[in-house]
């Protein structure tokens, strides 16, 4: 059973021209984001979507998720349209966006993910042990009550991924989801990833990273200029001698080691 | 039944996170939250002496012009400001980088937009109350018996019209990134026309036809004659029925409006546009 389907997709952005548009050089015509791009992933399976930017890696996870609609063909998470039924797959769904600017700067982390918790549903007298939970999960436990105005980059993508988990979504979708995490977190980060289809969850995680999509993909599809380009399944390991010298010299902890071997088959 | 309690704790569960939410934000912008305290006491203090200055041989529609002008200006506000949130919580939700993540939790848009909205509109009222209090202290009690029950229901069609024109400014933020574009007419080419400051009869006729069409007119001028003059719904049932019929039209056309806009950002990609 597939927990995620993309048939024939195609998403158009229109650049519209502004009004005045000879007193600057605004950029007007179509971009071609996706184009007739098929897919599907099995539950409990990982997808990793490599790409270059603008490849199409985020406007996939956005149509997943229902931020946008595709302009052709159709996006079915768990049996439910995304065009027809939205509010069916909202509640399969959860998302880590790359983006650091996606929380209210002015609540702590655990004001802010009992704020989302509250908006998905997650039952009030369960969601504290829940946060508690997720915050140590991701690491956050001992700032669970700074505002996140004062966040790092990396212990903002911490708290993304704290609230892409809070609702136990059936479908995680993560956006270059270690892009600010150092090594030893990144480390930790992947072993995260790989527990969730244990749990029940399927995963797509976009990312540049060839070490993180053999980390943690079951299968990758590549995606070149908003066409799948390739597709491919993974399996065994790809050690770095950089990644033993890192951890040899900083002394930091290297969770990879747990991380069974694997390589491109 | 069950199903229905279930939704209803549901809603006021997030409506609580929300106003939590909007709370320990205002707080936190600790001198913001103080200059607004004190900007609201130097208005009274400004209409009281303006009320003076003008002196009592001014008298709008038969009442003393410093209740006259806490009442216009007090309810004109309380529905500017309410608007205005509506605005608000969606370009701030676009500005933090937050819209398009709401967007997708379980809590559907147009319920989203409305508690929060709610949640701005309930530290409104409390202005408004204070308002109020304020002039019951500084007037002393009005000539005539308030007809409270008359204000509560005039209050909640104001309050209805005020979210219909509110969810059209976060549609037309959603579309075009300047939903501002309503609170600015409200705040400077139509609010001398609803009779906040003075009274409409004051209005050249075609200014007065105009001023009619406009539900906050209606509102400004039933709560003054519940509040100040103590009118029975007898003679309140026109405009009560205007703002009725307002409401009605108005709700759902603003709400077909915003699902149409949202539906369009989503297919444009530029929900999180600003």
């Amino acid at each position: 059973m597939d927990s995620i389907v993309l048939e024939s997709v195609s998403k158009i952005f229109q650049h519209r021209p502004a009004l005045f548009n000879w007193m600057g050089r605004e950029r007007s015509g179509n971009t071609q984001a996706l184009a007739q791009v098929s897919l599907s992933v099995a539950r409990g399976k990982v997808l990793v979507l490599l790409g270059p930017n603008g490849s199409g890696k985020t406007t996939t996870l956005k149509l997943v998720s229902t931020m946008l609609l595709p302009d052709a063909g159709r996006v079915m998470v768990e049996g439910a349209d995304t065009r027809t039924e939205p509010h069916l797959v909202r509640k399969h769904v959860g998302f880590a966006i790359a983006s650091e600017r996606s929380f209210f700067p002015r609540l702590s982390a655990r004001e802010n993910l009992d704020f989302f918790a509250a908006l998905d549903d997650v039952p009030r007298k369960s969601r504290a042990q829940h946060i508690e939970d997720m915050l140590a999960r991701t690491g956050l436990l001992d700032a669970a009550d700074t505002l996140v105005m004062k966040f790092s980059s990396g212990m903002y993508q911490r708290l993304g991924m704290a609230r892409a988990l809070i609702k136990k979504p059936s479908v995680i979708l993560l956006d270059e989801p270690t892009r600010s995490l150092d090594p030893a977190s990144v480390a930790h980060f992947w072993n995260l990833v790989r527990e969730l289809p244990a749990e029940g969850s399927t995963v797509i995680l976009a990312t540049h990273s060839f070490n993180e999509a053999a980390a943690v993909g079951d299968s990758v599809a590549v995606l070149h200029q908003g066409r799948l380009a390739a597709y491919r399944t993974v399996g065994g390991s790809l050690v770095e001698s950089l990644r033993s010298f890192y951890f040899q010299t900083t002394g930091e902890l290297d969770e990879s080691a747990e991380l069974m071997p694997r390589n491109f088959r | 039944m069950k199903l229905f309690s279930m939704k209803l704790a549901s809603l006021l569960d997030k409506m609580a996170a929300i106003a939590r939410r909007d709370f320990l934000t205002a707080i936190r912008y600790r001198i913001g939250f103080l200059i607004a305290a004190a900007g609201t006491v130097a208005e009274l203090a400004a209409f009281y002496y303006l009320s003076r200055a003008i002196g009592p041989g001014f008298r709008p529609d038969g009442v003393e012009y410093f209740p006259f002008l806490l009442v216009g200006t007090g309810l004109y506000t309380f529905m500017v400001m309410g608007i205005n949130a509506f605005l608000s919580t969606v370009q701030e939700a676009q500005q933090t980088g937050t819209l398009e993540l709401l967007m997708t939790t379980a809590t559907p848009a147009p319920a989203l937009v409305f508690l929060s909205a709610m949640s701005a509109f309930a530290g409104n009222t409390v202005q408004l109350l204070f308002y109020l209090g304020a002039g019951l202290l500084l007037f002393g009690t009005p000539p005539h018996t308030p007809n409270i029950p008359a204000a509560v229901v005039i209050f909640g069609l104001s309050l209805a019209v005020a979210v219909a024109i509110g969810i059209m400014a976060a549609a037309l933020q959603l579309a075009i990134q300047k939903g501002s574009a309503v609170v600015w007419l409200l705040g400077s080419g139509v609010w001398f026309m609803t009779g906040t400051l003075f009274p409409v009869a004051t209005l050249p006729k075609p200014l007065q036809i105009v001023a009619e069409l406009i539900p906050i007119t209606h509102s400004l001028n039933a709560m003054r004659l519940a509040l100040l003059q103590g009118s029975g719904f007898s003679e309140l049932s026109g405009e009560i029925g205007i703002l009725l019929m307002f409401s009605l039209i108005l709700l759902p056309f603003s709400m077909m409006v915003f699902s149409h806009t949202l539906r369009r950002a989503r297919l444009e990609g530029t929900l999180s546009f600003y």
